[in-house]
């Protein structure tokens, strides 16, 4: 699948502000035999005085903006055409739980897509004990790892309900957990501190999602928004298997990616510090156009 | 990957029961208070070998000890508490409320250690920096020791002190560590053991540097009798290693801390104020194309090293941990751009992982191809089976805990359990909880501490101590100090040697056969020049301003109300016109005459505390003092003093004080730009002070008394008599307070005064020409210059009191922020 994708954020300041520093993670990523970009910006408006573009820990393009003069909005634009390939099918290669740790601890390596970093609490995925009985509720013995991921996965779908008026962007996963309720982030983010209480590495995962509009009807511009799924790490022979607990299915050729982290505080599109006298407002307008 | 155990270490308890055994029986006071001094049974002690010989390094001060009586010790004692009380030393208690300084807890007898012994501990505290750089520079580079079997992945990605921005990124000048610091402590068989490394941010050479002036006002004549290395040149070495290492003459060096609310701020400051760096907040600085700047009322200047004393993670909100206040946006890119060296290298705080030290004698011998020469305490991490197996079987000597932990096992808050002391049935699960929670847990075997001599209950008594050493990167390689800071146990238990948990500190003193050379950073320095002070950092300028402000605003408040009172005691009546139109007047200024000593005049004298306490690093002790004995007298007078001639009283004795501390300050502050920013702030507040009284006392409505009792407030009652000849009348009064330029409480002196600090500041004049804020400096005087009594109506008063206003902030806007 081809694809072009925008994405424009728009911040509105009460007050005009000078002085903001921020990080934006919003271009899609190159992943052998999964995606390529094949041609992406980041455009600001205003220009920033000072532009740095880096890549960060876990690879992911990040670029670091700069104003010092005064302004009232600041837009970020993003622009991409993505190829993105269909899985190869293959067999469940995973172990299970009891002949998991040692394959974990066979990995000698700290690369950014190394299992280590996964494992662990993350800034803003502590341990929780209610989270890691749900999570020890769905392991029944001799279960691969894969199979309990892809079970977690399709009861985090079932358990709970989307409502994007439930939470915050700041909301903890026990905070969904309890209301049942919450968005694609929620859900991510309650997966992995599930997967992580079984001793499973599971990372977060930014991007776009293809959404298809309702039948007969034309699809409409901006309409789409960026989306959230987990990455779980299933052994040696499988590695990393992505599956998406919002809608319960394998991330594919309709996700794109844009991030890895350990969770959304490391992909976050947009991490900024500026002084300001007034409130902001922030608006997304997201497309994703399949070009063939 | 473990370390041998240790032959003939003895738990906790035997520690207790040891002292217990020892303490009873033995009368409270002795002639000789050092007779019955006994090491316990099975743990060695500084002062006294096995057999109770004193230790030759200890002789001398032990026989000197052995013939003063108990006044002359407590004389001595006291001598060096009075040093650290006048030297405003203290630390902050943690889960108190805020603001809790507590005094410095000094141990006053010290610890001696024989130089050749010290040199010998030396070697391997060297070997040990040494590594701990190269381990640094292999985890956020190469990382060979993960991918090659030495250091468990999970330690290091597992690891809250990990800081994956940094991964990649080389320190400016090269090095990783700089100052680096271990606490170590004495076995059972005499040899050392390092209990803990501390890489992220040492603390406590400064309070080393205290312990030892205090511990020398006490023993003054042992101390010159003995030969105990001195600690400056250690200091020198390190302030000179750093001046090396900047890359530009106008770099500044600045020691970056979190600020007054952190528990050892005032070392930061003393360390500061000592080796002559900025004392810096996270929002003091600013990035800008890549270099860390910091804002200063000269603008931005560039600051080339910073002496990080804030954890790393808060170091950079923006790349780190983004709830973080105190932090510079910013700050990484500029460490990316290789333009800022940070003393220790950010997330150099993953070196001081308890589990770590199971590894350092396997790693040791690869990276540097030698064996480890001060061995770690026993440490095996539980996330591997074969040293899980090795805790359980010998858990009865066992300490279990956090394996990421960065403290050491008896100073982490009771989060380490001795294995002894699991109850028989928790025991059986314990296989269970190593294997379940292994990779979070190490086990360490059980030390037990020397013991030195503390003075308890009028005799020595041994107690646990450990020693936390420091090590300095300089020009010739890594240097120890000769010295450090020996913790020593509030009990017989070694979990009592935080200071959180009532221990203390002791100075420690490496006695030398022969004389030692003199070095001291305060009165003589090799490398003499004269430098004027750096650029004022825009917050200290800031803090300055105010405390000038609200120096001056309680005084204006003292003398209305010492007025007022003193009017009251001779009449008994608030409702007299006069008082009751002051009462009036004060009620706008927020001050209630019906408190004799107003909660906003505490208030105020709180707010000038609070705003010299942000700068201490530039105020003397002496006034330190005298600012907090003027708060904490007018607390005492808030509870006792009655209206009439009491409070009247007590307002004469509160500006004393007050006239005090303005005293030292005037006397002792250098004439730089600091001092200007303090200055216009009081000549500010008593210019809109003055003002505001004359408007509403100098009109021809004004009560009986009302100017007579401006002359006074106005301390210009001599003044009035010899200038002029007739009785106070409206015209001259005003011609005396307003427009007087002689009379130093005038309005037209102040905004004189004013004008005269303002062209002394920093870009005062741009390309020749006055600047916009000069320009209203100038605006303001001459407006006023003009004047005569006669046009001085309430509404011209009314007029400049707005414009004094828009002048604070026009000063704020341009160099405050």
């Amino acid at each position: 699948m081809l694809y072009d994708i925008s994405l424009k954020i728009t911040y509105s300041y009460e007050i005009p502000v000078s002085g903001g520093r921020h990080i934006v993670r919003v271009l899609p990523l190159s992943l052998p035999s999964r995606q390529r970009l094949v041609a992406g910006t980041v455009t600001c408006t205003p220009v920033p005085e000072e532009r740095t573009d880096m890549l960060d820990f876990f690879q992911n393009p990040s670029t670091s903006i700069l104003f010092r003069k005064l302004h009232d909005e600041l837009i970020i634009h993003m622009k991409a055409r993505v190829q993105l390939e269909a899985a190869m099918p293959t067999a469940d290669f995973s172990p299970d739980l009891a002949a998991f740790p040692a394959e974990i601890g066979a990995v000698w390596s700290l690369d950014p897509g190394s299992p280590h970093h996964f494992l662990a609490t993350s800034p803003r995925l502590a341990e929780d004990p209610t989270i890691a009985a749900y999570a020890r509720g769905m392991v029944k013995p001799g279960m691969t790892v894969r199979e309990i991921a892809g079970l977690m996965c399709e009861r985090i779908y079932k358990d709970f309900t989307y409502d994007p008026k439930a939470t915050s962007v700041d909301s903890t996963p026990i905070e969904a957990f309890r209301l049942k309720k919450g968005v694609c982030q929620d859900f991510a983010h309650i997966m992995i501190v599930a997967l992580r209480a079984l001793g499973i590495p599971a990372g977060y995962v930014s991007g776009f999602l293809r959404t298809l509009p309702p039948p007969g009807k034309e699809r409409l511009e901006g309409a789409d928004a960026m989306h959230a799924w987990v990455r779980v790490w299933c052994g040696k022979m499988l590695g990393w298997v992505e599956l998406d607990p919002t809608n319960n299915v394998p991330a594919g050729t309709d996700h794109i990616v844009v991030g890895h982290g350990r969770d959304y505080s490391d992909v976050a599109p947009v991490i900024g510090v500026l002084k300001s006298y007034g409130s902001h407002k922030t608006d997304q307008a997201v497309d994703v156009v399949p070009v063939s | 990957m473990t370390q041998k155990p240790t032959a003939g270490t003895i738990k906790g308890e035997a520690i207790k029961a040891g002292l217990a055994g020892t303490a009873a029986g033995i009368p409270k006071r002795t002639g000789n208070p050092v007779a019955d001094y006994r090491a316990l049974p099975g743990i060695a002690d500084e002062m006294v070998d096995a057999q109770g010989n004193v230790r030759p390094v200890w002789q001398h001060l032990v026989s000197a000890i052995g013939r003063m009586d108990e006044a002359e010790l407590a004389n001595r004692f006291a001598r060096a508490d009075r040093y650290l009380r006048d030297a405003g030393v203290f630390y902050r208690a943690y889960g108190t409320k805020e603001n809790s300084e507590r005094s410095w807890p000094l141990s006053h007898i010290p610890v001696l250690i024989a130089e050749r012994e010290w040199e010998e501990l030396s070697l391997g505290l060297i070997q040990r920096a040494d590594l701990l750089e190269r381990i640094a520079a292999d985890i956020y580079g190469p990382n060979t020791l993960v991918n090659e079997g030495f250091l468990p992945p999970a330690l290091v990605a597992g690891n809250t002190e990990f800081l994956r921005p940094m991964v990649g990124v080389q320190p400016a000048d090269g090095n990783f560590l700089h100052f680096v610091s271990f606490e170590i402590g004495r076995g059972p068989d005499g040899n050392w053991w390092v209990l803990a490394d501390r890489t992220e941010a040492p603390s406590g050479a400064g309070f080393a540097l205290e312990n030892r002036v205090a511990t020398t006002r006490a023993f003054s004549d042992i101390y010159a009798e003995t030969h105990v290395h001195r600690l400056a040149r250690f200091f020198v070495a390190f302030r000179d290693a750093l001046q090396m290492r900047k890359r530009s003459p106008d770099d500044r060096i600045a020691v970056l801390t979190p600020g007054l609310a952190n528990e050892t701020y005032f070392e930061h400051a003393y360390i500061a104020r000592y080796l002559g760096f900025m004392l810096l907040e996270g929002e003091d600085l600013t990035v800008v194309d890549g270099r860390v700047m910091v804002r200063t009322v000269a603008g931005l200047k560039p600051i080339g090293i910073l002496w990080r004393r804030l954890d790393s993670s808060f170091a950079d909100p923006l790349e780190l941990d983004q709830r973080s206040h105190i932090g510079t946006p910013g700050l990484l890119a500029a460490l990316r751009a290789g333009t800022v060296s940070i003393v220790n290298a950010l997330g150099s705080g993953i070196l001081e992982t308890r589990a770590f030290l199971a590894f350092m004698p396997t790693i040791c011998h690869h990276l540097l191809g030698e064996d480890l020469l001060l061995p770690s305490i026993a440490t095996w991490w539980c996330g591997q089976k074969p040293e899980r197996e090795q805790v359980a079987r010998n858990i009865e000597k066992m300490v279990i805990g956090p394996a990421y932990s960065t403290r050491p096992f008896f100073d982490d808050n009771g989060r380490s359990v001795l294995g002894s002391s699991m109850r028989e049935n928790a025991k059986l699960s314990i296989r269970d909880w190593l294997a379940n929670d292994g990779q979070k847990l190490v086990g360490q075997e059980v030390v037990t501490l020397s013991t030195t001599p503390a003075w308890v209950d009028g005799k020595l008594t041994p107690r646990p101590m450990s020693l936390r050493v420091y090590l300095a990167r300089t020009r010739n390689g890594w240097q120890v100090m000769p010295g450090g800071f020996a913790r020593i146990s509030s009990g017989a238990d070694a979990a009592a040697i935080a200071m959180q948990a009532g221990g203390s500190a002791a100075d420690v003193w490496i006695v030398s056969d022969r004389p030692v050379e003199r070095t001291t950073l305060l009165t003589s320095d090799e490398t003499f020049i004269r430098t004027m002070p750096g650029s004022l950092p825009s917050r200290a300028a800031d803090n300055l301003f105010w405390l000038g402000r609200y120096i001056e605003r309680s005084e204006g408040a003292l003398r209305i109300l010492r007025a007022w009172h003193g009017r009251f005691a001779e009449n008994a009546n608030s409702e007299m016109p006069l008082l009751k139109d002051v009462s009036e007047y004060l009620k706008v200024l927020d001050i209630d005459s019906a408190q004799p000593v107003p909660d906003s005049l505490v208030a105020n004298i709180d707010s000038a505390l609070y705003s010299a306490s942000n700068i201490r690093d530039r105020f003397s002790a002496d006034g330190w003092l005298a600012l907090n004995d003027l708060s904490k007298t007018v607390r005492k007078f808030r509870a006792t003093v009655e209206a009439g001639d009491d409070a009247t009283h007590a307002m004469t004795i509160l500006l004393r004080k007050l006239a005090g501390f303005a005293g030292l300050v005037h006397e002792n502050m250098y004439r730089f730009t600091g001092w200007r920013f303090l200055s216009i702030g009081r000549y500010l507040e008593r210019g809109m002070h003055m003002t505001r009284l004359l408007g509403h006392m100098s009109g021809r409505d004004a009560p009986d008394g009302a100017l007579d009792m401006l002359l006074e407030i106005g301390d210009s009652v001599m003044t009035h008599r010899r200038r002029y000849n007739v009785n106070t009348a409206p015209l001259t009064v005003t011609d005396l307070l307003a427009l007087d330029p002689l009379n130093p409480r005038s309005i037209l002196y102040q905004l004189n005064e004013i004008r005269a600090e303002v062209e002394q500041l920093p870009n005062a004049y741009q390309n020749g020409q006055m600047s916009p804020f000069y320009r209203e400096a100038v605006r303001l005087h001459s407006g006023l210059a003009v004047m005569t009594p006669e046009g001085m109506t309430s509404e011209v008063y009314e007029h400049l009191e707005k414009e004094m206003e828009r002048f604070s902030d026009i000063l704020a806007q341009t160099y405050l922020s």
